[in-house]
């Protein structure tokens, strides 16, 4: 089967999951329709309606975390294919990788030591 | 015949789930249990909530069921019973379950409420700690099996399961794919107790079957990978193929659940600085020591 056949037998299976979902929809539609009743529709607030909207700044205390992150995500992009011909380049190839993550490692102990491992 | 044999292992599969996922709520092993439950949520209005970003929070429990089905698409049961061999496979299987995040988040932001909202910003910091912890030891998964395709995986693992040839990569995938599932205790953006159901909150009748069964599916999807990438998939004596992987994959269900019956939940913070200060580089030192052994002992 060729990739582009495989990607087709995907992209119909997302559309096949989406029709049962519309068709589950359409079933629960035809049992019956939503009774309009006041104070129904207020989300759920520990008992009493929520003067504001929800939609403010939230504080992400995770800042140091996320530039980490960011860092480590693009290096798996290039652990992908290197983990494939690994054991044909053998040695060399452990050695060119033990270099790049040393040096990714010695970025996160330098991040933990300034305190970017810790919840702001 | 083949494509048969694949809806009825997802059916099958989901609802031995709801089953398990019951026992690990209730205590109770009830095998009517999903089948009331999903005709009282079809039964139950599906209320929209007062001011809602509609696009979001009708897309989210959309895409957690799609993300979750096309997850489980490269999934081998039996030597050439898989939807798609794909030789990206062990990829696919991170870009699609990719967008749980982005479900959750569009599933809290949605309906306007304040529980929601921080159940799915949590399940954000969430995803800083584990994703790391998914896709490093797949990676030393295919520097053994020099290939992506998940049935080279598994046919890698003929003379030695990987839980054997790399326990420490597996016990990280175990821990990071329930935090990936947000089971228990990593269940941080549906927090039943403290967050009144979290990102589930406000969805109601159909649209809370939906995201339920979403979830159904991603906690089988990831006990498939499990099974998949460690435990050697279809490989067994005696039985055939498909009964080897579908018994193991009940079996890693029922012992990820029933952790997460035992254990008090994680805070956000303790995650993360657990996952960073310890879990990532036991992850680096797994992808070295897997290095060394795929040199020295060619197995």
């Amino acid at each position: 089967m060729s990739a582009l056949q495989q990607y087709g037998i995907l992209f119909a299976l997302t559309l096949g999951s989406i029709g049962f979902v519309l068709s589950l929809y359409a079933l629960a539609r035809a049992i019956g329709r939503n009774r309009a009743e006041p104070g129904k529709d207020v989300p759920a607030t520990a008992g009493s309606l929520s003067r504001d909207p929800v939609w403010v700044r939230y504080h992400a205390r995770f800042g140091g975390y996320a530039l980490l992150f960011l860092a480590f995500d693009m290096e798996m992009a290039f652990m992908y294919p290197w983990s494939v011909v690994y054991r044909q380049e053998g040695l060399v190839a452990l050695l060119d990788m033990g270099v790049f993550l040393a040096i990714l490692f010695l970025g996160l102990l330098y991040g933990w030591s300034q305190g970017a491992l810790r919840r702001q | 015949m083949s494509t048969l044999i694949l809806v009825l292992f997802l059916l099958l599969g989901t609802y031995f789930v709801a089953v398990i996922e019951e026992w690990s709520v209730t205590g109770r092993l009830r095998p009517a249990g999903p089948v009331r439950a999903a005709l009282r949520l079809l039964g139950t209005e599906s209320v929209l909530a007062r001011k809602p970003d509609r696009l979001f929070f009708e897309v989210a429990p959309v895409l957690l069921l799609v993300a979750a089905i096309l997850s489980l698409a490269i999934i081998p049961l039996a030597p050439g019973l898989i939807v798609t061999d794909l030789a990206t496979g062990a990829l696919f299987f991170n870009a699609a379950l990719a967008y749980v995040l982005v479900a959750l988040i569009m599933g809290g932001w949605g309906p306007d409420g304040a529980y929601a909202m921080i159940g799915g910003w949590r399940f954000l910091g969430q995803l800083i700690g584990y994703a790391m912890l998914v896709v490093m030891p797949i990676t030393a998964v295919a520097m053994r099996s020099e290939s992506l395709s998940t049935v080279v995986i598994v046919q890698s693992q003929e003379q030695l399961w990987n839980i054997l040839y790399q326990p420490l990569g597996f016990v990280l995938f175990a821990l990071a794919g329930m935090a990936m599932a947000f089971v228990p205790p990593f269940d941080l953006p549906t927090g039943a107790g403290d967050l009144a159901g979290g990102v589930e909150a406000e969805y109601t009748g159909v649209r809370r079957l939906v995201f339920r069964l979403g979830r159904m599916v991603l906690i089988l999807s990831v006990a498939s990978a499990m099974t998949v990438f460690y435990l050697g998939g279809w490989l067994g004596p005696v039985l055939p193929g498909w009964a080897w992987s579908a018994i193991k994959i009940l079996v890693v269900t029922a012992l990820m659940l029933a952790a997460g019956r035992a254990l008090p939940r994680v805070r956000e913070a303790s995650f993360l600085a657990w996952c960073w200060k310890l879990g990532i580089p036991l992850a680096l030192v797994n992808i070295f020591l897997v290095g060394v052994l795929v040199l020295v002992v060619p197995l």
